[in-house]
This record gives C-alpha cells, sequence and structure tokens, in this order.
C-alpha cells in the first residue's frame, strides 16, 4: 500500500548517511594525506504486489568508495615531514599490530625514535623502529626511504603497496588496516619527499556542490512522501463522501 | 544528523588552526621563537556495513563497506625546530645558536630553563642573566674592571682588562640537546621545560659535533614566514566557512522532514 512512502524513505536514509560522509569530507579538509570518499548506490528490486507490472526499485548503499588522488603537496621544510609520491604507504607499529599510513608528518620521541603524530613507531624495511642517534646532526631522507645522518646511513624506511587499496579498512588517525587475506608487497612505484607533506585530497567546492545536490534531492524525496500523503487523504475522503 | 556534529568538528579544528596561526603571527618579531603548527587527524570510523563481512551463504563477501567516519580532531600541536635567521646586533651579550641547542637557565623556582633566545645582559653583580634575570647556566660572571668581553663558537667566554695584554677566560656557555625537541614544554618568555617527552639534555660545548656554535653579537629571529602563516590562514578560514554552510545544510535537510507533518 505505501511502497511508494518506502521507496522515498530509502532514498532519504541513503542521503542521509551521504550527507555525514560529506561532513567528515570537509571535517577533514585540512587533514594530512586524507582521501576523501563517496558512497556507493544500488537498486534493490522488489516484487509488486500482483506480480505483473514490473518490479519496485528501492536504492541502497551498498560501499564505501574512496578517492586515491594524491593530495597537494605543501613545502614544510620540516626534516620529518614525508610525503610519499606515487602508491605506497608507510608502515607503523601500533598496539593491534602494523597498521598502514600516507600521513608522514613525523617526530622524535623521547627514545629518539621516529613516530607519527600518535606515537607510534614508525617501522623500517626489517620491521624495527628507527631510533636516531643523540648527537647526529642534519636527518637526511632519500627518496627510496634511507634515512642517513653525518655518521652514514641509519636505516630504510618501510614502503608498502596493495592490490586493491579500496579494501582497505579505514581507522582513526589517517590509519589503514588490510583485510586478512589483503597481501602486503612491497612498494615498487614510490618516492618518499622529505619536507613536504601531502594534503587532504578533498576539494572544498566539489563537497559543497555534492552537499547542494544533496540536500535538493532529500528535499524532492520528502515531497514525494508528503505528496502520498495526500493523495492518500484524497482517496479517502473522496470514498467516505461517495459513501 | 551525525553531519551536524561532524561540521561542528571541522569547525572546531579549523578555530585551533587560526589561533595556532595567530599565535606565530603574534611572534614573528620574537627573539628565538618557532613556529607551531596544527595538525589534523581523523576520528573514528563506524561500520554500517562491515568489510569482508559475508554477503551470502556461499562465502561471498562484501567488497567495500560502508565506513561512516565521525570527523576531525586535533592531533598535534608541535613546533618546527627549523634555524631562525640570525640577525646581527652587535650587542655583545647578544648570543645566537647556529645549529642544534639551547642555553640553560636556572629559573626562580631552581628548575633548568631552556631558551634559544639569547639576548643576555649583565646582572648587577656582573653575572650573565636573561632579560627577566634568570642566571644563565653554568654561571659566567664579568669582573667589574673589564673593558671588552669576547665569546668564542665555543662557547668560552674571554674578557680583557685594561693594561692586560692577555685576555683572560671568565666562563664557559654550554648547550643542551634532546631527543625530541618538539617536546619540550614551552613555558613562555622563550623558555621550554624538560617533559618525558622530550627526553634527557645532553650538554655539550658548542661547536662540538651534534651542538651548534655560538655567535656573538647577534640573535636568532623567530623562524615563522608571514606569508605562509598567512595563506594557510585564508586556507583555514576557508575550511571553517565550508564546514559552517555543511551545518546550514544539514539544518535544511531536518527543516524538511518537519514540514513533513
Amino acid at each position: 500500500m505505501e511502497t511508494t512512502s518506502y521507496i522515498a524513505l530509502s532514498r532519504q536514509a541513503t542521503l542521509r548517511r551521504e550527507m555525514s560522509m560529506v561532513a567528515n569530507n570537509m571535517a577533514n579538509l585540512e587533514t594530512p594525506a586524507y582521501r576523501g570518499e563517496g558512497m556507493m548506490f544500488t537498486e534493490y528490486l522488489a516484487e509488486t504486489q500482483d506480480g505483473k507490472t514490473g518490479k519496485l526499485s528501492f536504492v541502497q548503499d551498498i560501499g564505501t568508495v574512496r578517492d586515491l588522488q594524491e593530495g597537494p603537496m605543501t613545502r614544510t621544510e620540516n626534516p620529518l615531514d614525508l610525503a610519499l609520491r606515487g602508491t605506497g604507504y608507510f608502515v607503523v607499529e601500533t598496539e593491534d599490530g602494523p597498521r598502514y599510513t600516507r600521513n608522514g608528518s613525523f617526530q622524535l620521541n623521547e627514545a629518539g625514535e621516529i613516530v607519527n603524530a600518535a606515537g607510534n613507531p614508525v617501522l623500517d624495511a626489517n620491521n624495527n623502529p628507527i631510533a636516531v642517534p643523540e648527537a647526529s646532526g642534519l636527518l637526511e631522507i632519500a627518496g627510496d626511504g634511507t634515512v642517513s645522518t653525518d655518521q652514514g646511513e641509519l636505516a630504510q624506511i618501510q614502503l608498502v603497496e596493495f592490490e586493491n587499496e579500496q579494501q582497505l579498512q579505514k581507522r582513526a588517525n589517517g590509519l589503514f588496516e588490510p583485510r586478512e587475506e589483503q597481501e602486503v608487497l612491497p612498494a615498487e612505484d614510490v618516492t618518499v619527499m622529505q619536507g613536504m607533506i601531502e594534503g587532504s585530497n578533498v576539494q572544498g567546492v566539489v563537497e559543497m556542490t555534492r552537499m547542494i545536490e544533496l540536500v535538493r534531492s532529500y528535499q524532492s524525496a520528502s515531497k514525494i512522501g508528503e505528496q502520498e500523503h495526500e493523495r492518500i487523504l484524497r482517496a479517502v475522503r473522496t470514498l467516505v463522501s461517495q459513501g | 544528523m551525525r553531519s551536524l556534529n561532524i561540521a561542528a568538528t571541522g569547525m572546531l579544528a579549523q578555530q585551533m588552526n587560526v589561533e595556532v596561526i595567530s599565535n606565530n603571527i603574534a611572534n614573528m618579531n620574537t627573539t628565538g621563537y618557532k613556529r607551531q603548527r596544527a595538525e589534523f587527524s581523523d576520528l573514528l570510523y563506524q561500520d554500517q556495513r562491515r568489510v569482508g563481512s559475508n554477503s551470502s551463504d556461499q562465502g561471498t563477501v562484501v567488497p567495500s563497506g560502508i565506513q561512516l567516519g565521525l570527523g576531525v580532531k586535533p592531533a598535534a600541536v608541535y613546533r618546527i625546530g627549523e634555524q631562525g635567521s640570525i640577525q646581527m646586533t652587535d650587542n655583545s651579550f647578544d648570543l645566537a645558536v647556529n645549529g642544534k641547542g639551547l642555553f640553560q637557565v636556572e629559573l626562580p623556582s631552581g628548575e633548568t630553563g631552556y631558551t634559544r633566545a639569547g639576548s643576555f645582559q649583565l646582572s648587577a653583580d656582573g653575572d650573565l642573566v636573561t632579560p627577566d634575570g634568570y642566571l644563565v647556566q653554568p654561571g659566567v660572571t664579568v669582573p667589574e674592571d673589564a673593558v671588552g668581553v669576547t665569546v668564542n663558537a665555543n662557547g668560552e667566554v674571554w674578557v680583557d682588562f685594561d693594561g692586560q695584554v692577555q685576555p683572560q677566560l671568565v666562563g664557559q656557555i654550554e648547550l643542551a640537546r634532546f631527543a625530541n625537541e618538539a617536546g619540550l614544554e614551552a613555558l613562555g618568555d622563550n623558555l621550554f621545560a624538560e617533559t618525558v617527552a622530550s627526553g634527557q639534555p645532553a650538554v655539550g660545548v658548542p661547536g662540538s659535533v651534534g651542538y651548534g656554535s655560538v655567535l656573538q653579537g647577534a640573535i636568532e629571529s623567530s623562524n615563522v614566514d608571514v606569508v605562509k602563516e598567512v595563506t594557510n590562514m585564508v586556507a583555514a578560514q576557508r575550511a571553517y566557512e565550508m564546514n559552517s554552510r555543511v551545518i546550514s545544510a544539514s539544518d535544511e535537510m531536518m527543516q524538511s522532514v518537519t514540514q513533513l507533518r
């Protein structure tokens, strides 16, 4: 009976979730190496009551699509700000095991180890934290991730890549967790740039237009619900007056 | 509506960003000031449809689920220890460190403070003190009848006396280094204090390996680049505005719901 309203409602529910996605993108306009996200919709077909006159089409959100484009690079001149050009991730050690990130705004901790903003140590090619000796001068990090001081080479930052980046699960603090069956491969086509930071790849203007479109769709969907309500009301009134 | 709260986190973050930037601009002429940068990270994600969960009893899995982010939070405000430019002042008690290391200062509480601002002066007793009158550690006392003071690159303080050919060594300035300089706690007045995050100070003679050299008659100006700060401020302001637009758009959506009756 009320399928029309339910179809409109299915649209509204998905639009609300998409709106929080747009809001999250906007909130992270300035988060280093943040990847913008979009929603993927599909049709959900249901039989009509008589089963003859075609199918009813509801909308369903089935997945998040991540924009994998590189964010704009900004020069910071901080020797521990590292940006990645090309496909690849840094590896950091967390309590829950290794996590992967492209946010290379690193610092030193009290032990002289290179850590990210949350204090998780960055791992080298042998899965060890990278400790910088105290009395070393300038820190040089080469394009392949080799860390060296004036006393010579220290370690090489581990850089990895994944076959299907879309399958990585997002965690807080710009970290990613791969699915169990996802293989961690050494990155082949990536360059580390020292003194640079990769910005968020969210484009404010694009998100704004998405948002406007979203609000209008939401309004038109609620209009359908409203009109459907009036139609039923009219039908009831007409039937009552005739009877 | 989640988007209201999410946009609010975005506005709060940008507000903090502008605060950090304005502090940098306010301190563009502060001796030895190191610019700060606010850094953000995304908040938790809510799984609406978990990646990798089974979508049928045939073992098919969801290839990319729905993860809704919940906004942004400030992750850190950290100091960028880049060397500030050296400015000549020709004042014999102005000392600049060219390279790594901080001067040590005895605070009134008895603890040791650390500073890059080497605009020192002499106290009534001839001791080398900061503009606030705190003693520089290890202490350097310049005799009253001295006619000239020379501080060399290694921090040795030599004093000339009238009628004497040989200058006399009266003190040695030492510098402290930290494993994590960004972890020092700022006390204000250009002073810093040691914390667990910064690690223990390693004290050494200026000019030795890993330590910067001392330059007499110069001060280190702040490393704030005004052009960069203003550009950052414009970007932060735009981001703030866009987040406020999200709030009004969410409001509009909710309004259309209330009009449904």
